[in-house]
């Protein structure tokens, strides 16, 4: 058996990628503790994959380093590190059957056949799919066949499990029943899983700790709550869910000038200080009091079931607003004034960065 | 198949024309390698098996037969082993200088092989491999590199990387790799090459009247000698189980290939 490297924590300092003159990331730096599920979160060609790729050993960075444990693996070719990895569209080896793929890491190591069968069967047992042992991976479904893949990663107990992006392919369902079983898989294993992703739900609802990237630069990195509640930027207030962004003046008296209305805010900075407000829709409520209380026309309003998501007409713009269906205060009826209100911490001063809509 | 737009009576006619122009030579030797006469002809009162029956009694024609074969599986391991080997390394290195050695590689397809025999027969004669079972080994093996080369790049084209980089990740050495994923998915595209080069050594002429003499005598060989000094139809008892022989390996060519597309 080749030497497994130990199971500590992870960690980037100030990895760089470059090709060229094109920066694909720029000094990245993280911590990943051992045991913990960490989200790289950002938009199409924000550098996720290839930091990932870095962690892996199979792109090289242009700069920084990588250690595992204290020690420092960043020369180690990607044999050594053996960390397990589901790749984008699983790469699944087509001419085993699915028993034979998931023995592939055993082999590799020189595992008799008996003690390579008994752990086989017990992973393929973990991901369930007794049944599929003998199948060939084009018999499968898409999600049989990620889960034959995390079996795979699994199967010969990796310090690390890396997966990119390993339920992009799958409709909704599936995608929720398998993120299901990826935090449950988690639970059980007590590894460490670092998941890449463009999908915002899928990062807040699985991960103890999310990186949000952007142009190859981690913007910010936190607990999901966190991230949600108090994003740094403008950029990660709107790719983590949806947000109302208000530009504003601190005034004498603490509060926030916002087109004609002075606003409450919880923790204003010094006076004179022009601010950027981002306001989730959800945290404004319609046709009730509270600190922060001004007017709009209803633009447009789409049930939703569980509630309305109502786009108002404001002097400084339309401002979208999300309210629960069940006993509404007024009805959202297009063309109506009406008012909204929220409370002075519901807002929060974000940095304004270059952000899409 | 459907959805595909049906020929017209012209390409119809064109293929069908081309098809019989190919086979027409084997329309032509089948019934003279039954004739009842002495001499290459068509039958004349009836047919007879009398040349099959003596080829298999002239001792000379199997030694040949069985020469030709064992050259033929000598230099196909020989072009299999450094085709493949040369293609996965250009595969892998990828670079444009590899492109070229590429193109080089298929030079002995290029150049004619009456060019390429010529050089061959002075450097044997330095070597000592004129007429010698090794030397027409090389040659043959050496010409036949550009079929495996051509079909283990097609294989090696349509292999997905990440499954390298997978197996990397989980450990695997490169001799591993090579064994346990790529070899196996290249296998049908190394079989097809295997296969011409085994043909392509099988009825080679050109090089062998050059570089081989009175050891080694191959069966395209006797066939040469036997159409230049007698008209003995044997020779189209030969030429009718020679072509059997190809065409069997071409159908396995074909079987391997739809079992890869499948
Ligand atoms: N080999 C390469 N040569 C040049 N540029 C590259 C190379 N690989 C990646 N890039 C660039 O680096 C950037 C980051 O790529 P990466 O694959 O990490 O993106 P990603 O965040 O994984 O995106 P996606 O969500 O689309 O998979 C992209 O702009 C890409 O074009
Ligand atoms: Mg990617």
């Amino acid at each position: 058996m080749s030497a497994t490297l130990g199971t500590g924590s992870l960690e980037l300092r100030g990895l760089a990628k470059r090709y060229g003159e094109f920066v694909a990331v720029q000094g990245a730096d993280l911590m990943i503790a051992a045991g913990s599920f960490l989200t790289l979160l950002g938009p199409s060609g924000s550098g996720k994959t290839t930091i990932l790729m870095m962690i892996a050993g199979f792109t090289e960075p242009t700069a920084g380093r990588l250690l595992l444990g204290g020690g420092d693996i960043t020369a180690l070719p990607p044999e050594k590190r053996a960390f397990g990895m589901v790749f984008q569209g699983y790469a699944l080896f087509p001419h085993m059957t699915v028993a034979e793929n998931v023995a592939f890491p055993l082999r590799v190591r020189g595992i008799g056949r008996a003690a390579r069968d008994t752990r086989v069967r017990a992973t393929l047992d973990l991901v369930q799919l007794s049944g599929f042992a003998d199948r060939r991976p084009a018999q499968l479904s898409g999600g049989q066949q990620q889960r034959v893949a995390l079996a795979r990663a699994l199967v010969f107990d990796p310090a690390l499990l890396l997966l990119d992006e390993p339920l992009s392919a799958l409709d909704k369902k599936l995608r929720a029943e398998l993120q299901e079983e990826l935090r449950a898989l988690h639970r059980r294993v007590g590894r460490t899983f670092i998941n890449v992703t463009h999908d915002q739900e899928e990062a807040l609802s699985l991960s103890d700790e999310v990186a949000v990237l952007n142009h190859g630069r981690i913007v910010q990195k936190g607990a999901p709550a966190m991230l949600y509640e108090h994003p740094r930027t403008r950029f990660v207030a709107g790719f983590l869910g949806k947000s109302n962004f208000l530009h504003g003046v601190v005034q004498g008296d603490g509060t926030v000038q916002c087109g004609p209305w002075r606003l409450h805010h919880a923790a204003p900075p010094a006076p004179g200080t022009a601010v950027l407000l981002s306001l989730r829709p959800e945290k404004i409520a319609l046709g009730q009091a509270g600190d922060n209380a001004i007017e709009g026309r209803v633009l447009s309003s789409a049930y939703l079931g569980a509630g309305h998501a109502v786009v108002l007409d404001t002097p400084i713009g339309p401002i979208r607003v999300h309210q629960p269906a069940w006993r509404a205060a007024v009805d959202p009826a297009i063309g109506t004034t009406i008012s909204m209100a929220w409370a002075a911490d519901a807002a929060t001063i974000v940095e304004d960065d270059d952000a899409p809509g | 198949m459907d959805g595909i737009y049906r020929p017209g009576w012209v390409g119809r006619a064109l293929g069908w024309g081309t098809a019989l122009y190919l086979v027409l030579p084997l329309f032509i030797i089948l019934p003279v390698s039954v004739t009842d006469q002495r001499f290459l002809s068509l039958p004349h009162e009836g047919i007879s098996l009398r040349h099959y029956a003596a080829l298999f009694a002239a001792p000379d024609w199997f030694a040949s037969i069985a020469q030709s074969f064992w050259i033929a599986c000598a230099s196909t391991v020989l072009a299999v082993g450094t085709g493949t080997l040369f293609a996965i390394a250009c595969w892998r290195l990828n670079r444009r200088s590899t492109e070229l050695l590429r193109a080089l590689m298929l030079l002995p397809l290029i150049v004619p092989s009456i060019v390429y025999a010529i050089g061959l027969y002075r450097y044997f004669g330095w070597w000592d491999l004129l007429d010698r079972f090794a030397g027409v080994v090389i040659a043959h093996g050496v010409t036949g590199i550009p079929y495996v080369v051509i079909t283990v790049s097609t294989a090696l084209a349509s292999f997905d990387p990440r499954l390298e980089q997978a197996a990397r990740g989980m450990g695997a050495s490169l001799r591993q790799v090579l064994a346990w994923v790529i070899l196996p998915r290249i296998m049908p595209g190394i079989v097809s090459g295997a296969i011409f080069a085994f043909i392509h050594s099988w009825d080679e002429l050109v090089i062998v009247l050059f570089i081989a003499s009175r050891d080694v005598f191959t069966l395209p060989r006797r066939i040469w000698d036997g159409i230049n000094e007698n008209q003995d139809p044997i020779m189209a008892a030969v030429a009718v189980l020679l072509i059997g022989f190809t065409t069997l390996l071409l159908v396995v060519d074909m079987a391997l290939r739809r079992k890869r597309d499948t």
